[in-house]
């Protein structure tokens, strides 16, 4: 009977504990959503209006913390973390979790030890670096446990794309994925890559819409079916791709994908491009997008050109001018020892990091301005007129020997010869035909 | 009888302003007895006649009691007579005659000067009766006041004269008073005073001797149901509505409720930013052992730690507009709209009177006008046809506008919405949220506590129906888990008993 009595009871205790766990991370989600509502009525609303609201995905599902945790904070009755990460949103969204992680996006935020990051520390100062650099990178979110979400302030608000987190998780889905809305529309225009992706060093924003494909989403974003859940180009739209179609978004053989690498050939990113690993597959997958809307040999005839011009690129200016500015760094010829307190650094910089992107991503998607005269015109105005003067200045023999070597190229040569025979040579096609190599080059 | 009147009135009046002193002194105390004829038999009610009536009067009689002795002794210095000599040449021989009441002459004079007294004391009783009333406030100093005077007429307290709240009891407060009043009509004149007249008002009677000789705090209990409706600013005015259970009640400690403040045996006080009352720097609350547990203004510390500038908190601090009362201009619609001035049928009259009340007028005058013009405007323009066959609804809403404007639209005084805010309740994190809120923390880091449902249960917020939480709701519903903790809340706080 003692033992019916001391079981019943250790059952009924179970039940009442069991009924209490159930109901009470659902009393604090109330709690939540009736204070939000008046002190942060548009926050509210949006959570309200998106498709986490009708699946009863609530502020706990990303916000809950575990004891523990760096940044996890009591809150009116709820332990939470102001800081939702990958990891968070990973508990439902597991594939695109695994997908971003090992992206390059996700590597943002590493980007201390890169010029970029020392450029902005040193020429411009922290306030800058923060603010700017890392707006986009993603900062390396420090602990302050005087704050009241425990986020220290220099480090937090921030939603870069590599952000660091304390839970050792890179990145953050609202860089992409606007909260608390997280719309699909919204992620899938161009817009929402334009935070970061425009400007003099990569203006990709401004060659999308310079190029025919912006043009045309532009005159027809409202047949672009952009709240469909499924987005297949070619089937649920067709008037025009947007950054996601081409580099995230499903084709009728691929499913959608959240490592924006994986359809890039080329690194056009670099000093001197090179072409990426696996490369052949990935021009197929980026292929298989265009397959959408053009025909096989329209592809292959623009991965010729654009082949061709990223040669022309690298041959014609990138390798002499890192040649030329290795061998003044190597003959310690520079008056000034940080890196970028001359001026033949800050020349080569732009060269390439802003001149040669802007004229390799015009050209990969389609931009003819950029391609040219925010491309090609300024590095040749740079090379010849900034960079190649400012190599001569030194006035050391070695230098000048390569300086030289490089304008005898006959890709350089014409700076010597007369206007009449350079007009000759383009009508006859000869000149053309000293650049036909590029094409065809591996 | 009437000879010896007319025999002092003519001895009196040897010199010059001895006859204007008596012409102003009679006619004055004729007119005086005629304008009160007049009111009390209720021809006179023009609320400037009081000015006449009780103190231009008054003024005038007196000034002409001065100026008839000062006329005897210029008269003396002129001459060079003796006051025996003048005396004897102004009135007959019989009436200096010595009887056993002094002579006659004595005897008229001090007959007259005990009915100028009863005169004088029943002028001055009525002219402090008059200034004590709200009339004499509101509209005496009419530029600077007007603002004051239209708000207070349309408040609750409508019925309570000015003076019971501004001006104290006894000798004291009336001679600090009058004294305030004399430079108040200084700077009026001479335009001294600032526009807005800044608030608050740091010599305002202590609550507990005003308002609580109506409203005392063990009159705060149990709850107080509140359905708060709001007009969408669409093109049908959607109603929604917000329903709370105040929980007004006066207790004390853990079943204290929102006038636990100022409960007999709880004390609270702080220091605010420039002494403002808008944002807090500490707040203090008496301890059973008479210790204060203090809460700090994280956003603020180390500012201001003394407590020379603490302020008790007592019924003003968050009833700081009881009377003058400035309305939000949205919520104002609401109630206009509620109230049915507004008529819902008029597709876009939310958005539309919300624009026309908050255009930037100059001047009353345009306010009125422009009010009207925007919106019979806009309806003549975008439906024609409702503009004729809903043409009373929109005259209607006119009407309704104006008078919103008039209330609470003063740009001669520099007070146009929001000038003056209310401490009521919490809107834009005023009011309640001064000291309730994260960042007013003890040293132990805790913080007042905040949390919705601590003055208020909710049964709606911006909801379809008034009792929404309490209806059962879909399981899709994007509130259900709200609703839940909020009837759940509603029913254990005591709410539906």
């Amino acid at each position: 009977m003692n033992k019916v009595l001391v079981l019943g009871s250790l059952l009924l205790m179970f039940l009442v504990a069991l009924a209490g766990a159930a109901t009470d991370p659902e009393s604090v989600e109330g709690k939540c959503l009736t204070c939000h509502k008046e002190k942060s009525p548009g926050l509210y609303k949006q959570w309200y209006a998106s498709e986490h609201a009708r699946h009863n995905v609530t502020c706990m599902d990303c916000h809950q913390a575990e004891r523990g945790d760096a940044d996890a904070y009591d809150h009116e009755g709820g332990l939470i973390a102001t800081l939702v990460t990958p990891k968070d949103c990973g508990r439902c969204h597991e594939k695109e979790m695994l997908e971003v992680d090992a992206s390059h996006h996700s590597t943002a935020g590493q980007i201390l030890e890169s010029n970029d990051a020392y450029l902005a520390h040193a020429a411009g100062g922290f306030q800058a670096a923060i603010m700017g650099c890392e707006s986009c990178h993603g900062s390396k979110v420090l602990i302050d446990e005087n704050m009241p979400n425990k986020l220290d302030k220099t480090t937090w608000p921030n939603s870069g794309i590599g952000r660091l987190n304390p839970d050792g998780s890179k990145g953050s889905c609202n860089a992409c994925h606007t909260r608390h809305a997280f719309d699909k529309a919204q992620a899938r225009r161009p817009e929402s890559c334009s935070k970061c992706h425009l400007g003099p060093d990569h203006p990709q924003k401004e060659v999308y819409e310079e190029s025919k494909h912006g043009n045309a989403y532009y005159t027809h974003i409202d047949d672009m079916n952009l709240d469909a859940d499924r987005w297949v180009v070619g089937e649920d739209y067709y008037e025009a791709p947007t950054c996601a179609t081409c580099h995230m978004s499903a084709t009728n053989k691929q499913t959608i994908t959240h490592d924006v690498g994986d359809r890039l050939s080329w690194n056009l990113r670099a000093p001197v491009s090179k072409k990426m690993k696996d490369w052949e597959a990935k021009r197929e997958a980026m292929e298989d997008v265009c397959l959408a809307c053009h025909g096989q040999t329209f592809v292959d005839g623009h991965y010729y050109q654009l082949d061709g011009l990223v040669h022309l690129y690298n041959e014609k200016f990138a390798k002499p001018a890192k040649a030329i500015i290795g061998k003044v760094k190597e003959l310690g010829l520079l008056e000034n020892p940080a890196a970028f307190s001359n001026t033949i650094e800050w020349e080569y910089w732009e060269l390439w990091h802003h001149e040669g992107r802007r004229a390799r991503h015009g050209a990969a998607m389609m931009g003819p301005d950029y391609t040219w005269w925010h491309g090609f015109y300024d590095i040749a105005h740079n090379f010849y007129f900034k960079f190649l003067p400012e190599a001569r200045h030194y006035d050391n023999p070695e230098v000048n020997a390569m300086v030289d070597e490089v304008l005898a190229d006959p890709m350089h040569s014409w700076l010597g010869r007369p206007t009449g025979d350079i007009k000759a040579d383009i009508e006859s096609g000869k000149m053309p035909d000293d650049y036909r190599k590029l094409f065809n080059m591996e | 009888m009437t000879g010896r009147f007319t025999n002092l009135l003519r001895g009196l009046s040897a010199h010059w302003l001895g006859k204007l002193g008596v012409a102003l002194v009679t006619s004055s105390f004729l007119l005086f007895i005629f304008l009160e004829i007049l009111r009390l038999l209720g021809l006179l009610n023009n609320a400037y006649a009081g000015l006449v009536t009780y103190m231009t009067l008054p003024l005038l009689f007196v000034l002409g009691l001065i100026m008839i002795p000062l006329g005897w002794w210029l008269t003396l210095k002129r001459t060079g007579l003796s006051s025996r000599q003048l005396l004897e040449r102004r009135f007959p021989a019989r009436e200096l005659e010595a009887n056993i009441y002094g002579s006659g002459v004595v005897g008229t004079i001090l007959l007259l000067t005990v009915l100028n007294l009863i005169f004088l004391g029943g002028g001055s009783a009525r002219m402090l009766h008059f200034m004590d009333g709200a009339e004499f406030c509101g509209t005496a100093c009419h530029s600077v006041m007007n603002p004051e005077w239209v708000t207070y007429q349309a408040s609750p307290h409508a019925n309570v004269d000015c003076v019971e709240c501004h001006v104290g009891e006894g000798a004291g407060a009336l001679i600090n008073a009058k004294l305030n009043g004399l430079w108040q009509v200084v700077s009026a004149t001479f335009d001294l005073y600032e526009r807005p007249i800044p608030t608050p008002v740091h010599q305002l009677r202590p609550a507990r001797e005003t308002c609580e000789k109506c409203h005392w705090p063990e009159k705060f209990y149990g709850n107080r149901l509140k359905v708060i409706p709001h007009f969408v600013a669409d093109e049908s005015n959607t109603a929604t509505y917000s329903t709370l259970n105040l929980k007004v009640g006066s207790g004390s400690g853990e079943s204290g409720a929102i006038h636990w403040h100022v409960a007999e045996e709880n004390a609270v006080r702080y220091a605010s930013v420039d002494d403002e009352r808008e944002e807090m720097i500490w707040v203090e609350w008496l301890q059973e052992d008479g210790n204060w547990h203090r809460y700090e203004n994280r956003r603020r510390l180390g500012e201001v730690s003394g407590h020379e500038d603490a302020r008790v908190l007592d019924c003003v601090d968050c009833h700081n507009r009881a009377t003058h009362i400035y309305e939000d201009p949205e919520a104002g619609l609401d109630k206009r709209f509620a109230a049915g001035e507004l008529d819902r049928d008029l597709p876009w009259l939310k958005r539309e009177a919300l624009g026309a009340i908050l255009s930037g007028w100059s001047s009353e005058e345009a306010a009125q006008q422009g009010v009207a013009n925007a919106l019979t405007g806009f309806y003549r323009a975008e439906y024609p046809e409702l503009a004729i066959s809903k043409m009373a609804s929109i005259d209607r809403a006119v009407e309704s506008l104006q008078g919103m404007v008039a209330r609470n639209l003063h740009p001669g005084m520099n007070i146009t919405w929001g000038t003056y805010k209310s401490h009521l309740g919490h809107k834009a994190d005023s009011g309640c949220f001064r000291c309730h809120n994260e960042n007013m923390v003890d040293e132990a880091g805790q913080a007042i506590r905040y949390d919705c449902t601590l003055c208020h249960s909710i049964l709606a917020q911006d909801s379809s129906e008034p009792f929404r939480y309490l209806m059962p709701l879909d399981e899709k519903d994007p509130e259900r888990e709200q609703a839940e903790y909020l009837r759940r809340e509603f029913l254990e706080s005591g709410g539906g008993e």
